[in-house]
């Protein structure tokens, strides 16, 4: 990941890539540390969320410069004001840091250094169900000892899925991911669990036991997919994925096929966002779950 | 006049048209089995009498909107490359002019990177078949001034790997600017080929540029027959070799670009074509025109097949697969040219 | 056709060619053009076969200047390298020679093939008609190459070395053909080295020394002083059967 550090949109580019594949949320590796860090770093997007999230502001010393981007980030207008870091050893080491959250992927050579140096570095994980994001969200906690915050985001978090109104008996929409880096939700993953919850199937998952990593549309029309779930904007900047939106086809559906746009950085990384993102996607498919029942 | 004469021009002239007629046989048959290979099971007869009967059922949908546009530039692609590759290959003289190995296919890339990317194309479609052809017409022009008339091997695929690689740091650099994080991961794939998910307003757009291109190279035939004597004496059977020039360059430029344009960069298909059936006309440029090109059609039909019969998923790109087939030709190719010296 | 050549003069960058050549050929003639070696002599042809943009003068075809495509019936031009690219069968390259004679769109007519078996019968190539050219001797290919010229029935043939490259048999036939071509009645202009074959086959030959026109006459024109003056060279000089032939001898000290 060293190239972040050369143009501004192929360093985006890297990064969402790395987080839509890998840092959905993570699980904190260390444990906690006896004190109260006070100069805590975060060189990671998803670690930043909950940082800002669940840290008072006097103890972030600094958070990764992605999360300013509105675009990107839940938080950005939390982290107006906190000094941004590149994710480079050389910064991190000059803010002095108690602690440090990096993402399991990113900066490897940054992180190997800051530990030959002595800073306590925690690494955060990629959690593949709603299970495991909570446990991430109580690790991560511990780690900056704030495990009673942590608590209450689990339990808020919790309530926003009981109170997505989805009884047992509704039907199960069939629904196909199409991300703009041309790949499909592959199955055991946090969106997955996400469009679960949201009274989704992944057609992914059903065919050919998972093993499509892009969906052609004929098996979108053929497996009668009731939804499909673009994971990006639909008139963001152009993108080959979101072509497929201007097919035909599509418009041969008509009704029997409903788009939804869910933006990513919603379910990208652990938090409230990935209520608000089941919440669109019940809203939005509720038309589609009538004309089914 | 003298019986064995006039039977030996029309025992050459009969076989091929057979050889025509036998190509465009297979073309049509590869047509049809892509009209009805894919992902899952259509219901073909069902299918057809549905799209027939203007029926709005999955399976007709399918084989309209997914199945008949895949097919058609399988077809049409297939034979701008392979008409393009004998064109190329007529006009320099050399059998390793091929769009992709010359860099005309990454340039036309290119073109339709930087239109698809800037976003121009929303604003007017008919920017991605231009941008294309206007990369795959400058990378011509470049490849006539650097390797020119009669160019040697060597310096043809010089020329070839500088052209590609300048092509290749311009996309690299058109995806760095481009606003959208994913251009490079999604470009990599597309540079690669495929004919997955098409439409048929993608084929109305790329085909009368491609038709365009077709008639304009089918034209030189005459002329490329008369190159195979030289430059000079060309000329003197009263062809004018700028406007020769202007002609293949135009005419690879829109069918190559236009073709690179909604399949990606599909490579040695212009290469495998000509390079197959050369015997079969006697090595004449000029017949060797259609037939590569109906060959080249029938080879991308048939690999696109294979490309969804194949058990691996994703599916092979397209470009993967020609590549396999073709790289084995250019190592043949090479490997003769090197021992003729 | 009357060919003029008007003070024709052709630079490529800085270099002078070919300088203020003027001549007129005639039907009937069989010109030799000789020179030593960058007199200017393919460039002359190629200038007469309107190949060839002048820098300086005209060439004028029966008083006018014609296009390409206008000559192409009229002139047919041999050239220097006898390149052919590809392995085509000897009828194939042949056939080539009709091309100027095509309407487009439209097969090879009867005529076509009669001009292309008259063509391999003078050129006495009808017998390895479906070998490849790659398959020839140099002197064999040679023919072809001729054949393919004759096929186009012009008016003019010019023809640049057709010699240079062939053993001694195929060079007597050649020439014996040529000279065949001009006695129909036909202006052949033929580019040359070997003085006796010059000298002995040409009704007319025309001598080039750094691209000017050093003599134009018959071969009885061409005196020893003049070809020690062109080329450096002693000659001698024979007669048989009331035919004059040269001999280059020595370079002169």
């Amino acid at each position: 990941m060293r190239f972040i550090r050369g143009s501004r949109f192929d360093a985006r580019g890297a990064v969402r890539a790395a987080l839509a594949a890998a840092c959905a949320t993570f699980a904190v590796a260390a444990a906690a540390q006896p004190q109260r860090p006070q100069r805590i770093v975060s060189i990671n997007m998803c670690a930043d969320e909950l940082l800002l999230r669940l840290a008072d502001r006097d103890r972030i010393a600094s958070v990764a410069w992605l999360s300013r981007d509105e675009d990107n980030s839940n938080v950005a207008a939390l982290a107006k004001g906190v000094p941004v870091n590149h994710g480079l050893a050389e910064e991190i080491m000059a803010l002095r840091p108690d602690l440090v959250l990096a993402g399991a992927f990113s900066s490897q050579t940054s992180v190997q250094i800051l530990r030959r140096l002595g800073v306590n570095v925690v690494e955060v994980q990629v959690p593949r169900n709603m299970d495991e994001a909570r446990g991430e969200i109580r690790a991560l906690a511990a780690a900056i000892g704030e495990s009673e915050r942590g608590e209450k985001m689990v339990g808020e978090i919790d309530a926003g899925f009981r109170a997505l109104g989805l009884s047992a008996q509704s039907p199960r929409l069939r629904a196909v991911v199409m991300q703009p880096n041309g790949f499909t939700v592959e199955k055991g993953s946090l969106v997955e669990d996400i469009m679960n919850r949201a009274g989704l199937e992944n057609l992914a998952s059903r065919i050919d036991a998972g093993s499509y990593l892009s969906i052609p549309l004929e098996a979108v029309v053929l497996q009668q997919a009731d939804v499909m779930i673009l994971n990006g904007e639909v008139y963001g900047a152009p993108s080959l994925a979101t072509e497929a939106l201007s097919h035909p086809v599509l418009a041969a559906l008509g009704r029997r096929l409903k788009v939804v746009a869910v933006p990513p950085k919603l379910w990208t990384c652990v938090g409230p966002g990935l209520v608000e993102a089941a919440r669109l996607l019940v809203a939005q498919t509720r038309g589609a779950r009538a004309a089914r029942r | 006049m003298s019986a064995p004469g006039s039977q030996g021009a029309q025992r050459t002239d009969s076989h091929y048209a057979a050889l025509v007629g036998a190509l465009g046989f297979v073309v049509v048959a590869a047509f049809l089995v892509s009209l009805f290979v894919g992902y899952a099971g259509l219901d073909a007869p069902q299918a057809v009498s549905d799209a027939l009967h203007g029926a709005d059922t999955l399976p007709a949908i399918v084989l309209v909107e997914l199945r008949l546009p895949r097919a058609l530039l399988g077809c049409f692609v297939g034979f701008s490359l392979g008409l393009a590759g004998a064109a190329m290959q007529g006009f320099l003289r050399n059998p390793l002019a091929e769009p992709g190995i010359v860099g005309v296919s990454g340039a036309a890339a290119l073109g339709a990177v930087t239109a698809f990317y800037s976003g121009l194309s929303q604003i007017i479609p008919l920017a991605l078949p231009i941008g294309g052809m206007a990369g795959a017409a400058a990378s011509a022009l470049l490849l006539y001034a650097l390797a020119g008339r009669g160019a040697g091997t060597t310096t043809l695929v010089l020329a070839g790997v500088a052209i590609n690689s300048f092509a290749a740091a311009l996309t690299s650099l058109a995806l760095n600017l481009s606003p959208n994080g994913f251009a490079a991961l999604e470009v990599i794939y597309w540079l690669m080929g495929s004919l997955v998910d098409r439409s048929l307003p993608q084929v109305w757009l790329a085909l009368p540029f491609m038709a365009v291109g077709w008639l304009l190279l089918l034209a030189s035939a005459p002329a490329l027959d008369a190159l195979s004597l030289g430059e000079a004496t060309a000329q003197s059977l009263g062809f004018d070799m700028r406007r020769l020039r202007l002609q293949l360059v135009g005419g690879a430029a829109c069918a190559v670009g236009a073709a690179v344009a909604v399949s990606g960069a599909i490579g040695f298909v212009g290469l495998v074509a000509p390079h197959v059936l050369r015997p079969f006309v006697g090595h004449r440029p000029g017949r060797l025109l259609l037939a590569s090109g109906l060959g080249g059609a029938a080879l991308l039909l048939v690999a696109d097949i294979a490309a969804r019969l194949l058990p691996i998923r994703p599916e092979l790109k397209l470009g993967v697969i020609t590549a396999l087939i073709g790289a084995p030709f250019l190592f043949h190719l090479v490997y003769r040219l090197r021992r003729e010296g | 056709m009357k060919i003029e050549v008007d003070a024709a003069s052709v630079r490529i960058e800085d270099a002078t060619i070919l300088e203020h050549v003027s001549l007129v050929l005639h039907p009937g003639e069989i010109v030799g053009l000789i020179g030593p070696n960058g007199a200017g002599k393919s460039t002359l042809l190629k200038a007469i076969a309107g190949l060839l943009p002048l820098s300086n003068g005209a060439v004028r075809y029966d008083g006018a200047p014609a296009s390409q495509t206008r000559l192409a019936r009229r002139l047919s031009y041999l050239a220097q390298d006898g390149e052919v690219h590809w392995p085509l069968r000897v009828d194939e390259v042949v056939r080539l020679g009709r091309l100027p004679h095509r309407t487009p769109f439209a097969g090879e007519s009867a005529g076509d093939r009669a001009a292309i078996e008259r063509a391999m019968a003078l050129a006495e190539v009808a017998r390895f008609r479906a070998r490849t050219v790659r398959s020839l001797s140099g002197g064999e290919r040679m023919r072809v190459l001729l054949a393919r010229a004759l096929a186009v029935e012009a008016e003019v043939l010019l023809a640049d070395e057709p010699v240079a490259a062939v053993d001694l048999l195929h060079q007597l036939r050649i020439m014996d053909l040529l000279r065949q071509v001009g006695q129909a009645g036909k202006c052949v202009v033929v580019v040359l080295h070997d003085l006796a074959l010059a000298t002995r086959f040409c009704t007319r030959l025309v001598l080039l020394a750094e691209g000017r026109k050093m003599l134009d006459g018959a071969p009885a024109d061409l005196t020893d002083a003049i070809i020690r003056r062109a080329y450096g060279v002693s000659t001698l000089r024979g007669e048989h059967l009331g035919q004059t032939f040269v001999l280059p001898w020595a370079p002169l000290e």
